[in-house]
């Protein structure tokens, strides 16, 4: 009775574990298996033509790029300012608390919301209209919270010692964070960015109305009204508008190119990943 | 400075939305009809449909995810483990639109194929929207599950293995109740992320304005289509109001402020029975 207690319950969990592991990597294999033949050389050169029915993906590419780009460049200084404010400058507990929480719910803001937001507030009352801009910003403010932790969690991991000694050579305090704490952690922002990167290049819902659109456009050319093309919207657009999915190599082209975009920038991240891992285990 | 973005953030959809409060009252989240121009705003049915989708999600879901993550947490070797883990957050990154894509391909089908017998109308139902969400949450249930089992000191396992109890045992007895409020929190957590999954969803859903049960507990509204706060917001009715007048423009606003503090109330629980575990 125990030992057979023992064995279902062994055997009902790894069941679990190797359906769920299978359901995911059984939906990374279809989309490989249906869009492999697109991907040629031209596809990744080609303008698109025919509403995506033709042509390549080139000016996807290259919006998607400008959109994360940005969103990269906004959101670094933030970030390293909200780790030191955690970190260094807050020695309150409570406005610690108040900082770590505000960054953990924003984290869990619907996208879309990032895209309610930006048409109220750029698109609208700042008047830009469409803009990569805009985009940038509200993806900037999607990956703060991956960013700034991942910088948080390395500047926690720094021995203690270093910091003592710094300060036992008489630094003041802007001399530490020039000289040790940035130097020291710069590994965990790339990390950070990295992750954010990958998150960010994959979202639809809040650029959708403020920064991009599916056709007609290809390079921006100032501020207001100047929307990109991208891939995650592309792709979106494909699939709610072709009458058969399923058929549409291109589409599953574009699908495996934003796939490889994402998985490539988290497989970069992966070892620090690991090492965090690690020692959350010790 | 997040602290004042998320503050500004709130402001703004309450400033923008206040027409419609002004407008509807209370009947903005009781109301049963949304008809743009006829002016009517009641958004019951969208709020049943993120119900819906979320429910059936978290059900499909839960018990496959915490399965998994008792045998990552409670039988894998440390380093397999980490290996399994790494992996299984990698694939909580896959861009939803690609899931939706996968829903649209595969899902869509075999909803319409398995349920044909019920005279379904399309394969782009409520269920639909869950069975693809409940894929979608499946790794932050394991991750988020895995990490609360691992919070029970290791010594209380090894303590209940010297005294005679098996591996089940130990699980059951041992981990389970002390990991509990962890593990709600992981589902709480995840359901957070269900509501406000936007464009898998969208894509699956159908869009059926409206649609509201006549019986709240049947299960037949699910194979229909529907729709939810999120979808109404990713739809292109925002952009005809935006366009439009400040009362739909307001209403629209108002759904995503409802939307805002289902997900806050529901991700605000989760985070604090987690920190209740550790207390």
């Amino acid at each position: 009775m125990r030992r057979a207690l023992d064995r279902t319950l062994f055997l009902a969990s790894a069941s679990c574990g190797v359906l769920a592991c299978a359901v995911l990597v059984g939906f990374l294999a279809i989309i490989f298996s249906r869009g492999h033949s697109a991907l040629t050389w031209s596809f990744f050169t080609d303008e698109m033509r025919q509403a995506g029915t033709g042509g390549g993906i080139v000016y996807n590419l290259v919006g998607t790029a400008i959109l994360v780009g940005t969103a990269v460049v906004i959101c670094a200084p933030f970030a390293i300012a909200i780790a030191l404010l955690e970190r260094v400058y807050l020695h309150n507990s409570t406005l610690r608390r108040i900082l770590i929480g505000g960054i953990y719910t924003l984290n869990g803001v619907p996208t879309i919301l990032f895209g309610i937001f930006g048409l109220i507030v750029f698109v609208k009352f700042f008047g830009w209209g469409k803009s990569w801009l805009t985009g940038g910003i509200l993806l900037a403010a999607l990956i703060l919270p991956t960013v700034s932790v991942a910088l948080i969690e390395r500047i926690k991991s720094m021995p203690r010692k270093y910091l003592d000694a710094a300060a036992g050579l008489g630094l003041n305090e802007s001399q530490i964070i020039w000289s040790v704490i940035l130097p020291q952690s710069w590994g965990g922002l790339l990390t950070g960015l990295l992750l954010g990167l990958a998150r960010a290049a994959g979202e639809t819902a809040p650029i959708m109305f403020t920064a991009t659109i599916f056709a007609g456009v290809s390079l921006p050319h100032g501020i207001h009204d100047s929307p990109v093309l991208s891939l995650p919207y592309h792709i979106f657009t494909l699939t709610q508008d072709s009458f058969d999915p399923s058929q549409d190599a291109r589409l599953w082209g574009a699908a495996i190119v934003l796939l490889m975009l994402v998985l490539l920038l988290s497989l970069i991240a992966l070892p620090s990943r690991l090492r965090i891992h690690e020692e959350a285990n010790d | 400075m997040a602290v004042c973005f998320f503050a500004a953030f709130v402001c703004s959809f309450a400033w923008q939305m206040l027409p419609v409060w002004k407008h509807e009252g209370s009947g903005y989240v009781t109301g049963g009809t949304w008809f743009y121009r006829t002016k009517q705003f009641g958004c019951l049915p969208m709020i049943y449909g993120t119900m819906a989708v979320a429910g059936v999600a978290l059900v499909l879901a839960a018990p496959l995810g915490l399965g998994a993550a008792l045998f990552t947490a409670e039988y894998l070797p440390r380093r397999t483990r980490v290996g399994v883990k790494v992996l299984i957050e990698i694939l909580a990154g896959i861009p939803s639109v690609i899931y939706g894509l996968l829903g649209v391909l595969l899902v869509r089908e075999w909803v319409y194929r398995v349920f044909a017998s019920l005279d379904i109308l399309s394969g782009d139902t409520l269920f639909t929207g869950g069975i693809l969400l409940a894929v979608m949450i499946l790794p932050t249930i394991v991750t988020l599950g895995d990490d609360a089992l691992r919070a029970v000191p290791g010594s209380q396992r090894r303590a209940a293995r010297a005294l005679g109890l098996t591996k089940a045992e130990t699980i059951l007895l041992i981990s389970l109740p002390q990991s509990i409020r962890g593990l709600l929190s992981a589902l709480l957590l995840a359901l957070g992320r269900a509501f406000g999954e936007t464009i898998a969803t969208f894509l699956v859903v159908g869009r059926q304005d409206n649609h509201q049960p006549e019986n709240w507990f049947s299960l037949r509204p699910l194979l229909e289509a529907g729709e939810t706060l999120t979808t109404k917001l990713g739809g292109s009715e925002t952009n005809i109001a935006y366009g439009g007048s400040q009362l739909h423009w307001a209403a629209i606003v108002g759904l995503g402020f409802v939307l805002l503090v289902m997900v806050g109330t529901i991700t605000a629980i989760g985070i604090w029975q987690g920190k209740a575990q550790h207390a």
